[in-house]
C-alpha cells in the first residue's frame, strides 16, 4: 500500500504530432485520503490530467502514477466520471447498475450505488435517455462509487446540478471519503463551489501547474498587504500588486516575517486563485518547486 | 515448509459478452431476421422455385417453334427475381456489417464516451476490443456461412436445368457462392473497428468503413483471376476464341508463339479478317481463363488474401488503442 | 445529539464553527458527558464539508479536554461546559427576571441593553 494516491512528474500531453500542449511539465503529489480541488479556467488541461490519471490517455512525456502503479494497472481501483457523464442511453438505471456489478466482479458495492440513486428519487426502471442532466450525473456517480474506488476522479461533477442536488451529492462524496478514506480529485472552474469540501488544491493555468498543496498551507504561505505606494516589496515574491493613489496593495509570498505596519491579512482561497490566474508569469508554488529550491 | 499456499482464487473476470449482446440487442435481432429471411428465400429458391422453373424450361424446350406454345413463364420470372434478390442480399452482407461496426459498435461508443466508461469500469481497453471483435465475428461468420452455403446449394440445384441461371463465374454469383463473402464480412468488421477507433465519430466512421469495404471488394475482383495460374486454350482462327469460364486474357498467337492483342475482327470466315491476321502473322486465338475446376482454388486464395487484410486491420486497431490509452506494458516501466 | 449548521459567509473558519456549535450544545446541556458526537461520516454527509475539517474540530475539542475519542467506537463527551444547563436554577431565575421586566413595561431592546450592561460589568476582560 502507498500513502500517495496520485503522482506525476514531468507529465505532458500533446494531441497530434503538431498540436499544442494540453498539459506540460506537470509535477504533483497528492497524498491518499485527500479531497483535491482541480481548478483552472476552461482549456487549462484539467480534463486532460484526469483522463491521463484514469488511463484513458497515454502521456506524451513524463509519467503518472495512481495508487502506486501505472493507471492502466489500477483500473479496478480508480473511479472516473467524465465531464459529459456518458452512459448507455438504451439501458434502464437498474440495468446500468447491474452492468457496473457485472464489469466489477468481486468489488462491487451494490448498496452504495443503489443508495446514491435512491437519494435522487429516481425510478430504477427509467431509461437513461429520459433523464435530466442532474439525474444522469447521479447515475454516473453511482456507477463510479459502486466500484468502491480508492481514487475517484470527477471532471466537473457538479456542473449540471441545482444547488440542492449539489449539496446532497457533495455530502455523499464526503461521506464516502470519511468512511473509506477515498481520495477524491474533482475539477471545476468555480472555486467557491469546492472551498468547503476540499483540503487540497491543484491550480492549472495554460497547461501548467500554478499552485499545488494543502489549502491551509497555501493560504498560510501568502499574505495580502496594503502599504504606501513606492514601498519596496523585495525580497518577497510578488504574485500581484496594484497601486491606487497613495496605496499599494499586493498579494505576496513572504520570504521572511513581514513588517508589522504592512497590515498583512490572509487571502481567501478565491483571491489566491484569481491572483495567480491573472498573473500567469508569477512563480508557481508546487512541491516540485519547493524541492528544487531546497 | 508445511503451509502449502492455497491456490489463489482466480480473479473473477468482468463479464463483457452478455452486456455487449444486451447493448446491441436491436442489431442482434436485425441480423437474426436478415439471416433467417434470406435463408428461407434461398431454400425456397433451391427447392420449389428451381423445380417449377426447370419444368417451365422443359416445356419451353419442347415447344416446336411454329405452333402456339404454352409454358409457365411466371415460374421462370419468379425464379429469376428471387435468384437476383437473394444473390444481392448475400453480397450486401459485408457492407451492412461494415456500416454497423463503424457506426454503432465503435464510432458511436467512442463519440459518446461510453467506450471510455467501460475502460474505467475495471475492463482493459484491449479486452474490451477483443470482446467487441470476437463475439460479432463469431455471429457474422456463422450467419454468413449459412447464407453462402444455402446460396451455393440453391445455385447448384439450378445448374444445367435453368437456361437463365447465372454461370459460376458471374461476379456476384461467384462471391455469393463461396467463402469470399464470409471473409469480406470479417474485413468489414475490422475496417469498422479501425475507423471507429481512429475517427471517434459515428458518421465519418460509417462512411469510411463502407468505402473501405467497397474498395476491398473492387480490389478482390481485380486480383482474384491472378491468384491462381490460368489455363491457356488455343483455338483455330477459323473459329471464334473459346474457353468458358473466368477469362483473364484473350488475343492472337503469332507464328513465333508471341501473344499479341486481338484487333477484334472475328473468325477468318470473313476475307478481310483473314487478310488482317496474315498481315499480323497470327496463327491462332488464345484464351487465358479459369475453367470451373478452378472455382475452389480461386475462392480459397481470395479468401486467404481477405483474411490477411482483416488480420492487418485488426492489428492496427489494437496498436492504435494501445497507443492512445497507454497499455499496461508501457505504464509498468515506471 | 447535535446537528451542525455551516454558514459559508460568516467569515469564521468551518472547523471553528463546529467547535463553537459543540461548545454551545455543551453549555445548553444538549450534549452531556457520555454522549456520542456524530461520526465524521454523519457530519459530512449532512453538511458536505471536508471530513478532515470535522476531524480537526474534534481534535481541538479533545485538546481542550471536552471530548475523547474511543478507538472504533466514536467520539464521546467527557465533561460539560459552564454550569448553566437548560434546566438549571440560574436559568429559572433569569426567566423569572425576564418575565418581571416585561411586566414592568420594558421592551426587548431595553432588556437586551440592560443585560449587556450588567454582563460587561461582571465579566470585564473575560474572553467571550
Amino acid at each position: 500500500m502507498t500513502d500517495t494516491a496520485f503522482e506525476a512528474a514531468g507529465l505532458g500531453k500533446r494531441f497530434g504530432r503538431r498540436g499544442g500542449w494540453a498539459l506540460r511539465d506537470c509535477a504533483l503529489r497528492l497524498p491518499a485520503g485527500r479531497v483535491c480541488a482541480l481548478v483552472g479556467p476552461n482549456g487549462a488541461g484539467k480534463s486532460t490530467l484526469l483522463a491521463l490519471a484514469a488511463g484513458l490517455l497515454a502521456p506524451t512525456e513524463g509519467r503518472v502514477t495512481v495508487l502506486g502503479t501505472a493507471p492502466a494497472a489500477a483500473r479496478a481501483r480508480v473511479g472516473y466520471v467524465a465531464q459529459d457523464k456518458p452512459l448507455h442511453p438504451q439501458l434502464t438505471i437498474a440495468d446500468t447498475l447491474r452492468m457496473g456489478a457485472g464489469l466489477n466482479p468481486g468489488h462491487w458495492d451494490a448498496d452504495t450505488a443503489e443508495r446514491v440513486v435512491a437519494a435522487g428519487d429516481l425510478d430504477p426502471k427509467a431509461k437513461v435517455r429520459s433523464l435530466s442532466g442532474g439525474q444522469r450525473t447521479r447515475v454516473a456517480l453511482a456507477l463510479a462509487l459502486g466500484k468502491r474506488p480508492g481514487l475517484l476522479l470527477l471532471d466537473e461533477p457538479m456542473a449540471d446540478l441545482d444547488p440542492l442536488a449539489r449539496h446532497d451529492l457533495m455530502g455523499t462524496l464526503m461521506a464516502q471519503a470519511a468512511q473509506y478514506g477515498t481520495t477524491i480529485v474533482m475539477s471545476s472552474h468555480v472555486v467557491a463551489e469546492l472551498e468547503d469540501s476540499c483540503d487540497h488544491l491543484l491550480l492549472l493555468g495554460g497547461g501548467r501547474v500554478r499552485l499545488a498543496g494543502e489549502i491551509d498551507d497555501l493560504l498560510a504561505a501568502h499574505a495580502r498587504v496594503a502599504v504606501p505606494a513606492g514601498t519596496d516589496l523585495a525580497p518577497h515574491t510578488v504574485v500581484e500588486s496594484r497601486t491606487t493613489g497613495r496605496q499599494l496593495t499586493a498579494l505576496l509570498r513572504p520570504a521572511s516575517p513581514l513588517p508589522s505596519d504592512w497590515r498583512a491579512t490572509t487571502p481567501s482561497l478565491e483571491e489566491l486563485v484569481l491572483s495567480h490566474l491573472r498573473n500567469p508569469d508569477a512563480l508557481a508554488l508546487t512541491p516540485a518547486h519547493e524541492e528544487a529550491a531546497a | 515448509m508445511s503451509a502449502v499456499p492455497l491456490p489463489a482464487p482466480a480473479a473473477a473476470r468482468p463479464r463483457l459478452a452478455p452486456w455487449l449482446l444486451r447493448l446491441h440487442r436491436p442489431a442482434l435481432y436485425v441480423w437474426t431476421a436478415l439471416v433467417l429471411l434470406t435463408a428461407a428465400a434461398l431454400l425456397w429458391l433451391g427447392g420449389p422455385l428451381t423445380d417449377a422453373a426447370a419444368s417451365a424450361w422443359d416445356q419451353y424446350g419442347a415447344c416446336d417453334w411454329s405452333a402456339h406454345c404454352s409454358y409457365d413463364q411466371p415460374a421462370i420470372l419468379r425464379y429469376k427475381d428471387v435468384a437476383n434478390y437473394t444473390t444481392l442480399a448475400v453480397t450486401a452482407v459485408p457492407f451492412l456489417v461494415a456500416a454497423w461496426a463503424g457506426a454503432a459498435l465503435f464510432g458511436r461508443e467512442m463519440e459518446s464516451g461510453t467506450a471510455q466508461l467501460t475502460w474505467t469500469q475495471g475492463v482493459t481497453p484491449t479486452r474490451w476490443l477483443t470482446t467487441r471483435l470476437a463475439l460479432p465475428a463469431a455471429l457474422i461468420t456463422t450467419g454468413t456461412s449459412l447464407l453462402v452455403l444455402l446460396h451455393h446449394l440453391a445455385w447448384t440445384a439450378g445448374e444445367g436445368r435453368i437456361d437463365t441461371a447465372k454461370p459460376w463465374y458471374d461476379t456476384l454469383t461467384l462471391h455469393a457462392n463461396g467463402p469470399t463473402t464470409v471473409a469480406l464480412a470479417l474485413t468489414g468488421l475490422a475496417a469498422g473497428a479501425l475507423a471507429g477507433l481512429t475517427l471517434r465519430r459515428t458518421l465519418p466512421a460509417l462512411c469510411v468503413s463502407l468505402l473501405a469495404v467497397a474498395c476491398t471488394r473492387g480490389l478482390a475482383d481485380l486480383a482474384m483471376p491472378h491468384l491462381w495460374p490460368a489455363v491457356t486454350r488455343v483455338t483455330d482462327l477459323r473459329q471464334d476464341p473459346a474457353g468458358t469460364g473466368l477469362t483473364v486474357d484473350q488475343g492472337l498467337v503469332t507464328a513465333t508463339g508471341r501473344h499479341i492483342a486481338d484487333p477484334g475482327c472475328g473468325s477468318t470466315l470473313a476475307p478481310e479478317c483473314r487478310a488482317l491476321y496474315e498481315r499480323l502473322d497470327a496463327t491462332a486465338f488464345y484464351t487465358d481463363y479459369h475453367p470451373a475446376s478452378h472455382y475452389w482454388p480461386l475462392q480459397l486464395t481470395t479468401t486467404l488474401a481477405l483474411l490477411t487484410l482483416t488480420a492487418l486491420l485488426t492489428t492496427i486497431g489494437y496498436v492504435t488503442l494501445r497507443r492512445t490509452t497507454g497499455g499496461r506494458r508501457r505504464g509498468a516501466a515506471v | 445529539m447535535v446537528e451542525y449548521r455551516i454558514d459559508r459567509h460568516s467569515g469564521v473558519a468551518t472547523y471553528v464553527q463546529l467547535v463553537q456549535q459543540t461548545k454551545q450544545a455543551l453549555r445548553l446541556g444538549l450534549l452531556r458527558p457520555g454522549d456520542k458526537l456524530p461520526t465524521a461520516r454523519e457530519v459530512v454527509e449532512a453538511t458536505a464539508i471536508n471530513p478532515n475539517t470535522v476531524l480537526k474540530a474534534y481534535r481541538e475539542l479533545e485538546r481542550e479536554g471536552l471530548v475523547e475519542a474511543r478507538r472504533g467506537l466514536g467520539t464521546f463527551v467527557r465533561r460539560g461546559l459552564g454550569s448553566a444547563p437548560a434546566d438549571s436554577p440560574l436559568r429559572t431565575e433569569l426567566e423569572q427576571w425576564a418575565a418581571r421586566a416585561r411586566e414592568a413595561g420594558l421592551d426587548r431592546d431595553d432588556v437586551a441593553a440592560l443585560f449587556t450592561d450588567v454582563l460587561d460589568k461582571h465579566f470585564q476582560g473575560d474572553p467571550s
